[in-house]
């Protein structure tokens, strides 16, 4: 179809994964709150903060970088969603894959996250440097066994295009690389963990300690903006790995549960684990994640 | 917000003699220390706006006085306050309600009057217990204000000592009415008569170190 | 546990004792015999713990009252050691080389009592009162309702009603509740 028509379709898209996001966020504080036996926000209220936030007055500003900081995130974010075909199959979602983005997916990933710091860091608040320099350091971290997992799966599939690697996972099941290739996806899946930073890593935002981190002086449109683009970026990283290693997919449908499970993973994980310091997480990604990268690459080297 | 003197500066320029090499004491933050100019109270779509935001409270969590004990309760499973959509948030730029739980000394009171500037408009006040109608059981201590009122503009009070947490659910339950007729506005009060309420926090707090306006 | 007291007793003299529990005893001593005595008692004998400081103002024979309270902390047993000093030259001797924690007590009293102790750090630096304009607040001569009139007004319309005509109106002249 015509350039301009799939562009239309994608930010379509775009703000279809902004919804879904929002909606996801809402579902997990539900699930959480009948978990610990009371009555929870109701399923739309992420959209009811977002409206909220949007309509309050600017308090302050701090600068250029305080700016774009969230622009990045979001910018980020969208880039990361564009790279990834939804459903196979339908053109109109299927997005900007071309090859090579695989290597592009790890640079938008990492580059919301620094755009984030670098607004942080023009807050002027002492809190904000701290949760910084946490979660860079985090993020050098788990940035080791995600790559060694992509570089397996390019070697596997001899290509660098997503595309190409979901069409590879196509026939059955057992094609899917989550179980071709279980160790790469032993240690992508750990990756992700530390890339949600969601609980036990979340030491970047702790509440407690830092008053949540590097987003402390951002009110009203600027937090709209960090909102929704942390809404998108959570999209793009599960249909991403469902590309990556459930097989991608053919319906709608099969879009809601696939990545509805590997958000689940990553909650019920949190669920169960405190939070983790700065260097215990470094420790454990520079351990077993990076051994099972490691052995994942090897296999497909000697296959 | 523009000033009633200064126009709009751009964003990546503060203004020469600013506040980024003034001494402190002088004015803080864009060398703005004259009051704001209070936004006009009706805007378009007021309805609409006021039903997001009473529908997502978000609350800064400072506990000011023994009144916060009874808070934590409503954040637990048997009063749970997030299915009001109220959530507790760590930062003064994050949230929309400060709560004066109990009594507040002078010295938590200056603290306070920075921690309510910071905060983004439209911003409510709720004081809880006695103490902040009437001075309540300190209603003679010499360390302790006996109306809150006549520093921050206060939206809603719950009367008790300490207020249950059933009381306060009710009270947050008027507030959220309140902000959705659009009858609750301290903060545009608080910005007309601004001389008058820092007339009278400077009576109480002798040693004012800050900028009159904290942004 | 009271032959401490008659230690005391011999060593440095006393003025007034009293043995209020088993656990409680009081010694009363002359305030310059205090730092020699709680140094002994600290190095010599099991009251090795400050565990409080605070004054008392004796408004009416023109002194203060300073109270060392002192623990024993395997037999559980407390001693109070109480020393007078003239209350218009209001100073004592500190006690912040023997045990650190007397700084900030020390620092407290000089805010609410006005008493000095020279030789104590952070004597004068405000603990609670921020700007504070007035005497020492503790001090009896102080007058509360009286400051919290002037800069602390009530609201206008409040009724002050006398607690002990309100409870002889509700519960009668007995003073509790009853059926008749």
């Amino acid at each position: 179809m015509p350039f301009v028509v799939k562009l239309g379709w994608s930010l379509v898209g775009v703000v279809a994964a902004i919804a879904y996001g929002l909606t996801i966020g809402g579902l997990i504080r539900k699930v959480m709150a009948r978990i610990q036996g009371r009555i929870g926000p109701p399923v739309w209220q992420p959209f009811i903060d977002l409206g909220k936030v949007i309509f309050q007055r600017t308090a302050t500003q701090h600068g250029v970088m305080f700016y774009l900081a969230p622009i990045f995130r979001a910018g980020g974010g969208m880039g990361l969603y564009l790279l990834v075909p939804v459903i196979i199959g339908v053109p109109a979602l299927e997005n900007f894959s071309f090859n090579g983005d695989l290597l592009l997916v790890m640079y938008f990933i990492f580059f919301g996250s620094l755009g984030m710091a670098l607004g942080a860091a023009e807050a002027g608040h002492p809190h904000s440097p701290i949760g910084i320099s946490r979660g860079l350091s985090q993020m050098t971290a788990y940035e080791l066994p995600f790559a060694l997992a992509m570089v397996a799966l390019a070697a596997q599939v001899h290509s660098f295009s997503i595309r190409e690697i979901v069409l590879a996972q196509q026939g059955s099941v057992l094609h899917w690389n989550l179980f071709a290739n279980p160790l790469a996806a032993a240690a992508a899946f750990l990756a992700f963990l530390g890339m949600n930073m969601y609980s036990p890593f979340n030491i970047v935002g702790a509440p407690q300690e830092i008053p949540v981190g590097p987003p402390t002086e951002y009110n009203s449109k600027f937090l709209s903006l960090m909102m929704s683009g942390r809404a998108i970026l959570a999209v793009a990283k599960i249909v991403l790995f469902m590309d990556l290693f459930l097989g991608g997919a053919h319906s709608l449908l099969e879009v809601f549960a696939k990545t509805l499970v590997i958000y689940f993973w990553s909650v019920f994980v949190g669920a169960v684990f405190p939070r983790f310091r700065t260097e215990q997480s470094i420790r454990f990604f520079l351990g077993w994640p990076t051994v099972a990268g490691l052995a994942g690459v090897l296999l497909v080297l000697v296959r | 917000m523009a000033t009633t003197t200064k126009k709009k500066l751009p964003i990546f320029e503060p203004p020469a003699g600013s506040l980024a090499h003034a001494p402190l004491g002088q004015g803080c933050f864009l060398g703005e220390t004259e009051r704001l100019q209070a936004p006009k109270l009706k805007e378009a779509l007021a309805t609409i706006k006021n039903w997001f935001r009473a529908n997502s409270l978000w609350v800064m969590a400072y506990g000011t006085g023994c009144g916060a004990i009874e808070l934590r309760p409503l954040v637990t499973s048997r009063f749970d306050f997030e299915r009001f959509g109220m959530a507790m948030r760590p930062t003064s730029r994050q949230s929309n309600v400060l709560i004066i739980s109990g009594y507040l000394a002078v010295k938590s009171l200056k603290r306070v009057i920075r921690a309510y500037e910071q905060m983004p408009s439209p911003k409510w006040v709720v004081g809880l217990g006695s103490c902040t109608i009437n001075g309540g059981m300190y209603w003679d201590s010499y360390n302790t204000i006996n109306r809150l009122d006549l520093y921050l503009p206060v939206d809603m009070y719950i009367a008790g000592c300490m207020p249950r947490p059933e009381a306060l659910l009710a009270g947050f339950g008027d507030l959220m009415q309140r902000i959705k007729r659009g009858e609750a506005n301290g903060w545009h009060h608080y910005l007309e008569n601004f001389d008058w309420y820092k007339a009278n926090q400077k009576k109480v707090i002798t040693d004012w170190n800050m900028p009159d306006y904290n942004w | 546990m009271t032959e401490i007291l008659d230690q005391i007793r011999q060593r440095f003299g006393a003025e007034w004792q009293h043995v209020q529990r088993p656990d409680l005893l009081q010694i009363g001593v002359d305030a310059k015999k205090v730092v020699p005595l709680l140094t002994w008692l600290k190095e010599h004998t099991p009251f090795v713990q400050l565990t409080h400081l605070s004054a008392v103002d004796w408004i009416e024979e023109g002194q203060f009252q300073l109270t060392y309270l002192l623990t024993d902390p395997t037999a559980h047993v407390s001693l109070m050691v109480c020393a007078r000093i003239d209350r218009d030259a209001a100073e004592a001797e500190s006690v912040s080389a023997l045990w650190p924690q007397a700084v900030t007590y020390e620092q407290e009293i000089n805010e609410m009592f006005g008493i000095r102790f020279p030789g104590s750090p952070r004597q004068g630096v405000p603990f609670i009162l921020e700007g504070w304009d007035d005497i020492p607040p503790m001090r009896r001569d102080f007058d509360t309702v009286a400051y919290m009139n002037t800069r602390h007004p009530p609201r206008p319309g409040r009724k002050h009603t006398d607690p002990r005509a309100y409870v002889g109106q509700v519960f009668g002249e007995r003073g509790f509740l009853h059926d008749d």
